[in-house]
Order: C-alpha cells, then structure tokens, then sequence
C-alpha cells in the first residue's frame, strides 16, 4: 500500500470503534438517532460552530438527517461530524439493527404503531 | 456526573426504523409524508450517484457522476422505544436511482405511481427489484380519479404477480396509513416466508 496522498477520506476509524462489526465503506445511517452526552454538554463552549450546534440541538434527540435539514447542511457533511462528535463521546447514537427487514418483531410492532394512527 | 439532572431525558435514543417512498416527479411523495408526519416534512440536500453512460455506452466503464438532489423526510413515533422515518426519495432521473445509503436497513418501500405518467416509475421498481428490497406499488388517485384497472396498471408496469398494489389518495393521512401498513405487511410475508 504505497498511498503517499494524505489521509483525505471522508470515512474515520469511528466505524470500527462503535461497537460492531463494520465494513469499511460503511456510513452513518441518516436515520441514525443522535443524542448529546453530558460530556458533549460539558464540552460544548469549546467546539466549533456546527459541532456546537450540533451539541445543543441534540438535547433532544433527533436523527443524523434532522440534524442536517436543521442546520442547513449537506448531509454527508452532517455525518462525516455527528460521527466525530461519537468518536469523542459527546453524542450517543442509536443506530437501526443489521436487518430489520427480516425483524419480524419489529416489523410487527410498527405495524402496531401505524394501525394505532386515527 | 449527577450534577445536571435532566428529568425528561429518556436513557437512551428511540431505534429508527425506515421506509424509502419512491416515485417519479411530482408524483405524490412529499403530500404522502406531509400527510402523515408528526413534523412537517424537512428536506435536506444528499449525493446520489448516477451511471449515466452505462446503457449507452456497452463496453466501456460507466462514468459515473454525483448529483446533488433535495430529499424530503418526515416521522412517526411508533412507540417510546421505536421512531419511523419516511424517506422520499428523488427517483426522476432514469439512471440516477442509485443510492443504496437509503434502501440499507429499510423496512420496505411505497413506490408511488401516477397512472399519467407511468413510466416515471420504472427506475424505482428496478432498483428495488434489484436490490432485493420488498416494495409495493401504490397508484396515487388524485382524488379518486383512476384511468386504469388495477390489473392493467400491473401489465403496464410490468411488476410480478408477488408484489401488492394498492390504490391510495397521498392527501388523505389514513389511506397514507394503509399504504405503510401495505408495505410493512408485504416485508413481513416476505421474512416469515425466509425463516421458515
């Protein structure tokens, strides 16, 4: 692997910290839900603008594409930094199972909750 | 670190599950979420990747571009634990149908079909077909106006016996409703179907 460029890639080793096996090329789902931490909160003066806004949006809790919509931002740019703000702890997220496709569970329980809308 | 006690925060985030709703231009797929979203539909700008000389151009190596497209969403709260997001996805572009960010992890799709304009939802079918993701086709009424039988649509679109089509106004929240529940029903028959 001679690759002399620097490390410009958009995808950070978050992914192989968060906790389950993933293949590299592997993203942030968009409607992963994001939520700040107390050390997100504790750290929040000292960040940048958008990381900050993301720290006080995410006191409640909302999804990575939320997130985008809400601070006008491209949302491959809102992943690349809600998965940063992960990496250091500052953002808890909840992200969907492997295959909730073949859930049946779940797919039950949503069916549930839809058929509960009037 | 008890120091900041925040009564209402929940201990840890609701999981997301998702449906893609797809379809041509102007076919219905915002009014579908607007009408049964807890939040008014939000857009956000994504990438999707177009192969645009793939079919022209037989032999050679697609070139492949990225595009930059607004996408509509919007969600409903199952329960405390479980929050559904609805994705309405750009799928005008014929080749520009491309974007396995949004179909990984999907529970199924709702393609959305306006009899005038049927070939519009084509690409979408395809993809989902291909991808392997369940899918139902939902033909937007239009306030109850329908130009064709269902069995006709069918032929037309050329979709298999296996997938559900259903009639369905986009304005209305709980025919909106009936439609997911199409969608999650078909993704249920399908995985039962698998395990066993």
């Amino acid at each position: 692997m001679s690759d002399s460029r620097p490390d410009v890639s958009l995808l950070r080793p978050y992914l192989l910290t968060a906790g389950r096996a993933k293949p590299v090329d592997d993203t942030l789902e968009i409607e992963a839900q994001v939520m700040s931490s107390s050390l997100g909160a504790a750290a929040h003066s000292d960040l940048a603008f958008e990381r900050r806004e993301i720290i006080a949006l995410c006191r409640k809790t909302m999804s990575v594409a939320e997130i985008a919509a809400s601070l006008k931002l491209h949302i491959g740019v809102a992943r690349v930094l809600v998965a940063d703000l992960a990496e250091l702890g500052y953002v808890v997220l909840r992200r969907p199972g492997a295959t909730p496709a073949q859930d049946l569970s779940m797919i039950e329980r949503v069916i549930r909750g839809l058929e509960a809308i009037r | 670190m008890d120091s900041k006690p925040s009564a209402e925060r929940p201990q840890r985030p609701p999981a997301p599950v998702k449906i893609v709703i797809a379809g041509g231009f102007g076919v219905g797929k915002t009014t579908a979420v607007a009408s049964i979203s807890e939040i008014s539909p939000l857009t956000t700008e994504a990438a999707i990747t177009s192969v645009g000389a793939e079919i022209d151009r037989v032999g050679e190596v697609p070139a492949k571009t990225t595009t930059t497209v607004a996408m509509d969403f919007g969600c409903i709260t199952i329960d405390e634990e479980v929050k559904l997001y609805l994705f309405g996805t750009p799928g005008q572009d014929r080749f520009g149908f491309m974007w396995g960010d949004l179909v990984r992890g999907a529970l199924g799709a709702l393609v959305i079909v306006d009899t005038r304009r049927m070939d519009d939802c084509y690409p979408a079918v395809d993809y989902f077909e291909k991808a392997g993701l369940p899918f139902v086709v939902g033909v937007n009424m239009f306030g109850g106006e329908l130009a064709h039988e269902p069995d006709d649509i069918r032929w037309a679109l050329a979709i298999a016996d296996e997938v559900p089509l259903i009639m369905f106004d986009a304005r209305e929240k709980l025919s909106v409703r009936d439609a997911l529940l199409a969608v999650l029903r078909n993704t249920f028959a399908k995985a039962r179907a698998a395990a066993s």
